[in-house]
C-alpha cells in the first residue's frame, strides 16, 4: 500500500536569491528512478520539509517540462521551517512529499490574463514557462508587488515578454521606477481584458475580491476565472481537515478552483 | 451463547494473543480499558464516556521514525480484540473506514483489529416468530461492519447473547473456538450492504443539509459564538472527530527523531492559520459552524451518510451547557 505519509529525498542543486526575504530552490530527488518519474501540472504544490522542522506547502514552480531532470520552489523566509531552509546550501537535503492537488486547468487556448500578487507570481511561473512556444496561448501577465526589492524573477522578465504581454506594478513608488504605481488592481483602468479571456489568479487573500470585481466588470464568465487557495494543509491528500473550503478540500480538490465553484462558499475567498 | 461461555470465548482469545478491550465499570462510571479478567467487563449497555476511537485512530501514532536521512516506517501492529462495541461506536469505525482507506498504518491495524460488537435486540427467544427480529438485521446490522456480534435480548435482563457474524474473519474464528471448546455453535451471518440502508439517504440528514449553509447569518451561531468557550473537549470524546496535525519531535541525539500525527481540534485558533498569520475561521461562531458544518454537510457530501453517530457525548463533557440536538433543532426550524 503506497504510504503518502514517507516523504523521499531531495538534494538542492542550486540557490538563488531572489529579493532579501526570497529565494528559489532547485531540488532533484536524490533516487534517479524517482526524479525520473516525477511529473507535476502548473498550480500542483508539493509539501517540503526537514527533519525535526516539519513540513510546509510550496507551489512547484518550474517548467514542468524539465521535470524529469529537476524541479524548482520558491521559499519565503516566514517562518522556523523557512528560516531554516534559508540557511541550506547546495546538496544539502530536504524532504519532498507530493506533487498534491489538481492543478490548473489543462488545454487552456486563446487570452489568457495571469494575475499575480506578490509570491502569488510563484505558482503561475510554471505556466508561462511551459506555453512560451504555444501559438495557441496568447498570454498576459499583471504582476504587483510591494515595493520594487519585493520583484520575484527579474532576470526573466525579458525572456517572458518574447511571448507575453508583461504589466508590472508596485503599491509604493520607489527610486527609479518608472512603471505603474498603485494596487494590482489599477492595471485594468490601463489595459483591456478580453470578455473571452480565461483569468487564473494567485496572491493574497485580499486580493481576490477587488480583482473578481474588475474582472466581472470585464465581462469574464465565473467559469473563466481560476484561482489559487492558500490554506494550511498538513497531509496533502485531503484527510487531515485544516484545508476545508465548504465540502471540498484545497489540497485535493484545488489548490486551483474556478470562481463558479467557489462564489456561493461562506469563507471561500 | 451464555456468559459463562462468553467469558470463555474471550480467555481463549487472550490465549490467542488478542489484547482484550472493553468497557468496565471504574468509580461508577463506564471506561474502555484493556481487561485481565473477562468478568471485568460491563455487559450493561451503558455508554462508556470515551468511545473506541483511540484504539483505531490513536491520539498520537508515530509515522517515521528519520536517523539523518534514513526514514523508517513501522507499519506493525499488535492483535487487539475491541469487544463490546455500540451501535454508536460501529457507525463511526463506518467512517474511519472510509476517511482511512487509503492510510496504511490504520488499514495494519484494522487488519490486526477483532470487532466485536454488542447490543440490546428485540427479543429473539421465539425462532418462529421472527418478525421483529429480521427487521433489526435488515435496517441496522447489515449496515454496520464488524467481525462479531453479540444481541442481547432486551424485553429481559437476559445473560444470553445470540451470536451475528459479520465478516469472514468473525466466522473463522468462531469456527475455531467452536473445535476447541466444545461450544455448539448457532451463530447466523449477517452479509454487508454498505453503510447506506436501503430506503436511501437518512431524511433527517438531508434535512440538516439543506438548511445548515444558509443558516450562518442567523442568529444561531452568534448565539454559540457567545457560550462555546472553545475548549474542545466534544471533539474529543466525539467518536466521529477524527482531524489531526503532522508535527516533528526531534530526539536530543542530533539529526534523530520522528514526524508523528497527532489529533487536532478544529476549535484552536491556528487550525486553519496560514503563514502570516491570516486565519480563515477567524471566530468561535466560525469555528463552531466549521464542526457543525463538517458533520452534517461535508461528511454526508462525501459519504452520504452524516458524521454524527447521535451519541451525545458532546452534550454530556460541553462545560457551556451547548446541546448538539437543540442546536439542530434551530437549524431545521430556521425560516
Amino acid at each position: 500500500m503506497l504510504n503518502s505519509y514517507l516523504p523521499k529525498i531531495a538534494v538542492i542543486k542550486n540557490i538563488k536569491i531572489q529579493t532579501p526575504e526570497v529565494i528559489l530552490f532547485t531540488l532533484q530527488l536524490k533516487n534517479k528512478e524517482d526524479q525520473k518519474n516525477f511529473k507535476f501540472i502548473p498550480g500542483q504544490f508539493i509539501e517540503v520539509g526537514l527533519p525535526s522542522f516539519s513540513e510546509a506547502p510550496f507551489a512547484v514552480c518550474s517548467n514542468p517540462d524539465d521535470s524529469n531532470k529537476n524541479f524548482q520552489i520558491c521559499v519565503r523566509k516566514a517562518g522556523q521551517l523557512t528560516k531554516k531552509i534559508h540557511q541550506l546550501k547546495i546538496n544539502d537535503q530536504l524532504t519532498v512529499r507530493g506533487p498534491f492537488g489538481n492543478g490548473f486547468p489543462e488545454n487552456l487556448t486563446g487570452n489568457i490574463l495571469l494575475i499575480g500578487g506578490g509570491l502569488g507570481l510563484v505558482p503561475l511561473r510554471p505556466l508561462i514557462l511551459a506555453n512560451q512556444n504555444n501559438k495557441n496561448f496568447k498570454m498576459q501577465i499583471f504582476y504587483g508587488a510591494c515595493e520594487a526589492k519585493d520583484l520575484i524573477f527579474k532576470d526573466e522578465y525579458k525572456t517572458w515578454q518574447k511571448s507575453a504581454n508583461l504589466a508590472l506594478t508596485l503599491d509604493k513608488q520607489c527610486p527609479n521606477w518608472k512603471g505603474n504605481v498603485g494596487l494590482i488592481t489599477t492595471l485594468f483602468d490601463k489595459i483591456k481584458v478580453d470578455s473571452s479571456a480565461t483569468a487564473i489568479l494567485c496572491g493574497p487573500p485580499v486580493m481576490y475580491k477587488f480583482v473578481i470585481q474588475k474582472l466581472k466588470q470585464a465581462g469574464l464568465d465565473d467559469a473563466n476565472i481560476f484561482l489559487s487557495l492558500e490554506r494550511r494543509m498538513h497531509c496533502g491528500i485531503g484527510v487531515c481537515q485544516h484545508c476545508s473550503i465548504g465540502s471540498k478540500y484545497a489540497c485535493k480538490h484545488g489548490p486551483i478552483f474556478s470562481y463558479q465553484e467557489l462564489k456561493n462558499i461562506p469563507g471561500a475567498i | 451463547m451464555d456468559k459463562k461461555q462468553l467469558q470463555k470465548f474471550i480467555k481463549w482469545l487472550q490465549e490467542k494473543n488478542y489484547i482484550v478491550i472493553g468497557p468496565i465499570k471504574e468509580d461508577g462510571q463506564i471506561l474502555i480499558k484493556p481487561i485481565n479478567e473477562p468478568s471485568q467487563l460491563d455487559f450493561s449497555g451503558q455508554l462508556p464516556l470515551y468511545s473506541f476511537k483511540k484504539f483505531l485512530v490513536p491520539s498520537r501514532e508515530i509515522l517515521f521514525k528519520y536517523k539523518k536521512d534514513d526514514f523508517k516506517a513501522d507499519l506493525t501492529a499488535f492483535k487487539q480484540a475491541l469487544i463490546g462495541v455500540s451501535i454508536f461506536d460501529l457507525k463511526a469505525i463506518l467512517l474511519y473506514n472510509q476517511v482511512f482507506e487509503k492510510d496504511p498504518y490504520y488499514q495494519a491495524r484494522l487488519n490486526n483489529t477483532l470487532i466485536i460488537g454488542q447490543s440490546q435486540i428485540p427479543q429473539f427467544q421465539s425462532l418462529s416468530f421472527k418478525v421483529w427480529e429480521d427487521k433489526y438485521e435488515e435496517d441496522i446490522l447489515e449496515h454496520l461492519q464488524f467481525d462479531i456480534f453479540l444481541g442481547q435480548a432486551k424485553e429481559k435482563k437476559s445473560s444470553e447473547f445470540k451470536i451475528f457474524t459479520g465478516s469472514k474473519k468473525g466466522q473463522q474464528i468462531l469456527n475455531d473456538f467452536t473445535k476447541q471448546s466444545g461450544w455448539k455453535s448457532d451463530f447466523e451471518h449477517i452479509e454487508y450492504a454498505g453503510p447506506i440502508k436501503e430506503q436511501g439517504a437518512n431524511p433527517e440528514m438531508t434535512k440538516i443539509k439543506e438548511k445548515m449553509p444558509g443558516s450562518l447569518e442567523t442568529d444561531i451561531w452568534q448565539n454559540l459564538d457567545q457560550r462555546c468557550i472553545e475548549c474542545g473537549k466534544c471533539t474529543i470524546v466525539c467518536p466521529t472527530c477524527f482531524c489531526f496535525s503532522l508535527a516533528d519531535q526531534p530526539c536530543l541525539n542530533k539529526d534523530e527523531g520522528m514526524r508523528k500525527k497527532c489529533w487536532d481540534s478544529c476549535f484552536y485558533a491556528e487550525f486553519s492559520e496560514i503563514t502570516g498569520g491570516h486565519k480563515f475561521l477567524k471566530n468561535t461562531a466560525e469555528r463552531i459552524y466549521n464542526w457543525y458544518y463538517h458533520k452534517f454537510v461535508r461528511i454526508p457530501d462525501e459519504y452520504n451518510f452524516p458524521g454524527c453517530v447521535g451519541c451525545g457525548r458532546c452534550s454530556m463533557v460541553c462545560p457551556a451547557g451547548i446541546k448538539i440536538h437543540e442546536v439542530l433543532e434551530s437549524i431545521k426550524n430556521k425560516k
